[in-house]
């Protein structure tokens, strides 16, 4: 466990260095806000209550899946496993004594942990700039279930990228795939629009998927909203950390096999 | 002019060959956007399955926007995204050396050097979104009207290409300029999303005039559904010329600042 938290620390360290890159990220949660006030503003002036959010709840939910988007920083882990494995530098990661699935968790958590430290004031500026009587909930056990979920989303999210990127060692180039994925996972995850919004029928099958509790979930149990969903979230999601533990446990060793370390 | 053309087609030819080499990349840019402007669709889909209008705009005209800026996006992606992009590393490594010592126009080689073919199915999607869009509408649009919004197209692509070169003339005067590009892609993505008519105040100055992203997709999709006033039409115009105009001039200044490897 200290290796894995010395990869942490080293990471964390690490973003320093890219000090213009964590302030660009920081300012761009608030394009995100501005999205949600510009199209959502337009929208509520017409009523004020639109599927049983009012216009503070939008905002606030959009502040949330924001803030939560912008910490899930796993899209990192397949594009660097695949641009390594392509180049033939992976071996880097092979030779240093640490699990591979678990170092790319620990680099992961390393430079989230530095985002986080920055992005959290500025959603909270940004919450006392809208000044439109914010929505949060009043339950503290929610919000300890909350975090839980959200650690255990983000944890999803870098096993699922780990496992895309080894997909590299056998189809060498996934970028397009990859972009496509970041794509769809915006608009599953309910980053551009609450799911709420979505089918009923769509959304009942998204309840089985992860993806439903990284950040749309969260989002609406911070705005007081789905609160019954809460245990059925930790369950799903552990279940699915679970078969992906062990789908990248055996991925990883059946695929490394074919890596020759020349690149291409 | 000809000999112009027949250069570009030189450059479209190499570039197919060079394309072929990596067949499985061929159609990626329109797989990638694609899939974006059609996830768009399905948010706005979802909204207004709740909603009659945002802004005054109904689902017809919002699914018109939306296929305007993937038509302009296609456009970019076809023609000159792929070369332009590269212009701030020439610039800092001093490649730019061998297109100033060509005896071609180096804006025109470096902006069809890289043309896409492969982003020519994504022209065609978001025609058949624009399509789409129309049939909502309960109107009936002349050939006239087509006429006027295939020029507008044409000339907010000009737009388009001139916002991109202007970032991406900043690198003769400083280091690096990747937070302007930042700002850009920002820009883009807020604007691709929120139709010009719902931004008010400041951020209509700066979306219509400063950064003008915001009427790219807006005035034709305004022109299509019979929402424009003259004196928008004009100002459009207007605005497309004035950032051709500075573009020109700014990309002349940027070469007099170029001082090649050591930039």
């Amino acid at each position: 466990m200290r290796k894995y938290l010395e990869v942490i620390k080293i990471l964390f360290k690490t973003q320093i260095t890219y000090r213009f890159d964590v302030a660009m990220t920081v300012l761009f949660t608030f394009t995100r806000i501005l999205f949600a006030y510009v199209l959502w503003g337009a929208i509520f002036d017409q009523r004020e209550v639109i599927n049983g959010f009012t216009f503070p709840m939008m905002l606030s939910y959009y502040i949330f899946s924001s803030f939560l988007s912008q910490i899930e920083m796993s899209d990192g882990v397949s594009g660097e496993i695949a641009g390594r494995i392509q180049a033939g530098t992976f071996s880097k990661y092979m030779i240093i004594p640490l699990n591979t699935q678990g170092y790319f968790i620990a680099q992961t958590f390393g430079a989230m942990a530095f985002y986080f430290i920055f992005i959290l004031p500025v959603t909270i500026l940004w919450m006392a700039v809208l000044q439109l009587g914010f929505t949060i909930t009043g339950s503290f056990s929610v919000i300890l279930v909350t975090i839980l979920m959200v650690l255990l989303g983000l944890l999803f999210m870098i096993q699922l990228n780990y496992f895309l990127g080894i997909l590299a060692f056998k189809f060498q180039e996934i970028s397009i795939f990859l972009m496509i994925k970041g794509n769809l996972v915006a608009f599953i995850t309910g980053t551009l629009v609450p799911l709420h919004f979505l089918p009923q029928d769509l959304v009942s099958v998204l309840r089985f998927f992860p993806f439903y509790y990284v950040t749309y979930l969260p989002s609406m149990l911070l705005i007081g909203k789905n609160e019954e969903e809460a245990f059925t979230g930790l369950v799903v999601l552990s279940v699915w950390l679970a078969v992906f533990t062990l789908l990248n446990h055996f991925a990883y060793n059946k695929l490394r096999v074919i890596y020759d370390g020349v690149g291409i | 002019m000809k000999r112009n053309i027949r250069f570009i087609a030189t450059l479209l030819k190499m570039k197919l060959s060079r394309m072929m080499v990596y067949r499985l990349s061929f159609f990626g840019g329109s797989l990638v956007d694609g899939s974006m402007f059609l996830l768009w669709l399905l948010m706005f889909q979802a909204i207004y399955s709740q909603v009659d209008s945002i802004g005054g705009w109904n689902k017809g005209q919002t699914i018109i926007f939306l296929g305007t800026f993937s038509l302009l996006n296609a456009i970019n992606m076809t023609f000159y995204f792929f070369g332009v992009i590269g212009i701030p590393n020439k610039i800092r490594n001093g490649e730019l050396d061998h297109y100033l010592t060509k005896p071609v126009n180096p804006l025109l080689r470096i902006t069809f050097e890289n043309m896409n073919p492969g982003s020519i199915p994504l022209i065609f999607l978001s025609i058949g979104i624009i399509s789409y869009g129309a049939s909502l509408l309960d109107i009936t649009i002349h050939a006239a009207t087509i006429l006027l919004y295939v020029f507008f197209i044409v000339i907010m692509a000009i737009l388009y290409y001139d916002m991109e070169i202007i970032v991406r003339t900043i690198p003769f005067f400083v280091i690096s300029a990747t937070s302007i590009e930042r700002l850009e892609i920002a820009g883009l993505d807020l604007c691709m999303r929120v139709p010009g008519v719902l931004f008010r105040g400041v951020l209509k100055v700066l979306f219509y005039f400063v950064l003008p992203y915001g009427i790219m997709a807006t005035v034709p999709t305004q022109i299509l559904t019979y929402s424009i006033s003259g004196d928008m039409i004009f100002i459009s115009i207007l605005v497309v010329f004035v950032f051709s105009v500075f573009t020109l001039w700014f990309w002349k200044l940027g070469l007099k600042h170029y001082k090649s490897a050591s930039s």
